[in-house]
């Protein structure tokens, strides 16, 4: 399984990535969404878990463009908003299958990860 | 009357909705990096118990990491408060120069996800009477206005002068940004807040800026 990891917290995504690759989850990181977009161009992912509010274009567009370019990856939204009932209802993006509140336990993340690739 | 104080204090509800969402979405992105490096110092940890060794290292820069973290998140709290009780705040006099470097500080995250860097360019006192949270949320008006007409990197730079007995705050753009429209919605939006201040929004395109005219002394 590869994961692309994109928030523009450089400390939060560099230290996730290393604690998923810990757990013998192959990642790669950026901090911002040209360098998602150039990263998918050239590098084959099976998920990605999008920061909501990134600079200059929010979560779900990039997911739009990612999508485009890459049918049939898989997304998890990372917000922080208060809980998942604010995300809900204050959220253009809460329509999406699947998100985690921050912060968020690496349990949690490897409990989703699991549950979007159960065979 | 009674309805431009309502169309006020309206707009002041949703500034202080605006900056309080926020700065709380900066104070959760500081406790989920703390949450990371704790969660990587307990990885680091198992590993060891099962004979990898520690870095003190290794240890030393998540301490200073989660350090600065925490720092981090306790000056957004600090300003996050300031911001709370100024809502209150009467009529105050104050250096302009006190309310723009307090207004860069609040809306510093949402300029950044825009690319806009805002300075303050000031090198006198220009003292005026005056609730800063209201002339706040009218620099607010015109800055989140900004961000809705632009796109790609751009600074703003927040100035001021006397003016006989008024104040001239300039908002200072550089190329490329729409300062008629921006002048022509801030207006608009922000008209019982220029009310409540008695103040003049004049869009320059010549100079890339909008002047902001209001008396230094407020009279009830």
């Amino acid at each position: 399984m590869r994961v692309l990891l994109v928030d523009d917290e450089e400390e939060l995504v560099s230290t996730l990535a290393e604690r998923l690759a810990m757990r013998g989850i192959e990642t790669a990181w950026v901090t911002d969404y040209r360098s998602a977009l150039a990263l998918v161009e050239k590098e084959q992912f099976d998920i990605a878990l999008l920061d909501v509010r990134l600079p200059e274009m929010n979560g779900l567009e990039l997911k739009r463009l990612i999508e485009a370019k890459r049918p049939g990856m898989k997304f998890i939204f990372l917000t922080g908003h208060g809980s998942e009932e604010d995300f809900k209802a204050c959220s253009a993006e809460s329509g999406q299958e699947y998100y985690l509140i921050k912060p968020v336990q690496i349990e949690v993340v490897m409990a989703k990860l699991n549950e979007i690739f159960r065979p | 009357m009674i309805s431009i104080l309502g169309s006020a204090n309206t707009l002041g509800l949703f500034f202080f909705g605006s900056m309080s969402a926020s700065m709380s979405h900066e104070i959760k992105n500081a406790l989920a990096i703390i949450n990371e490096h704790a969660g990587l110092l307990d990885d680091l940890v198992r590993l060891s118990e099962k004979g990898k060794p520690l870095s003190t290292d290794r240890l030393k820069s998540l301490s200073a990491n989660i350090g600065r973290q925490v720092q981090r998140a306790d000056n957004i709290v600090g300003r996050l408060n300031r911001f709370a009780h100024s809502a209150r705040q009467p009529v105050i006099t104050t250096d302009t120069k006190e309310i723009f470097e307090f207004t860069a500080a609040l809306v510093d995250r949402l300029a950044s996800m825009n690319s806009v860097t805002i300075t303050v360019g000031m090198d006198v006192e220009v003292p005026m009477q005056v609730r800063p949270f209201v002339l706040e949320n009218l620099l607010w008006v015109c800055l989140k206005t900004m961000f809705s007409m632009i796109s790609g990197p751009h600074s703003i730079e927040f100035k001021a002068k006397k003016k006989d007995s008024d104040v001239a705050i300039i908002i200072q753009f550089d190329e490329g940004v729409p300062v008629e429209m921006i002048g022509v919605h801030a207006a608009q939006e922000g008209q019982p807040l220029l009310i409540a201040l008695r103040a003049v929004m004049s869009p320059d395109v010549q100079n890339n800026s909008i002047t902001l005219t209001m008396p230094r002394k407020f009279e009830e």
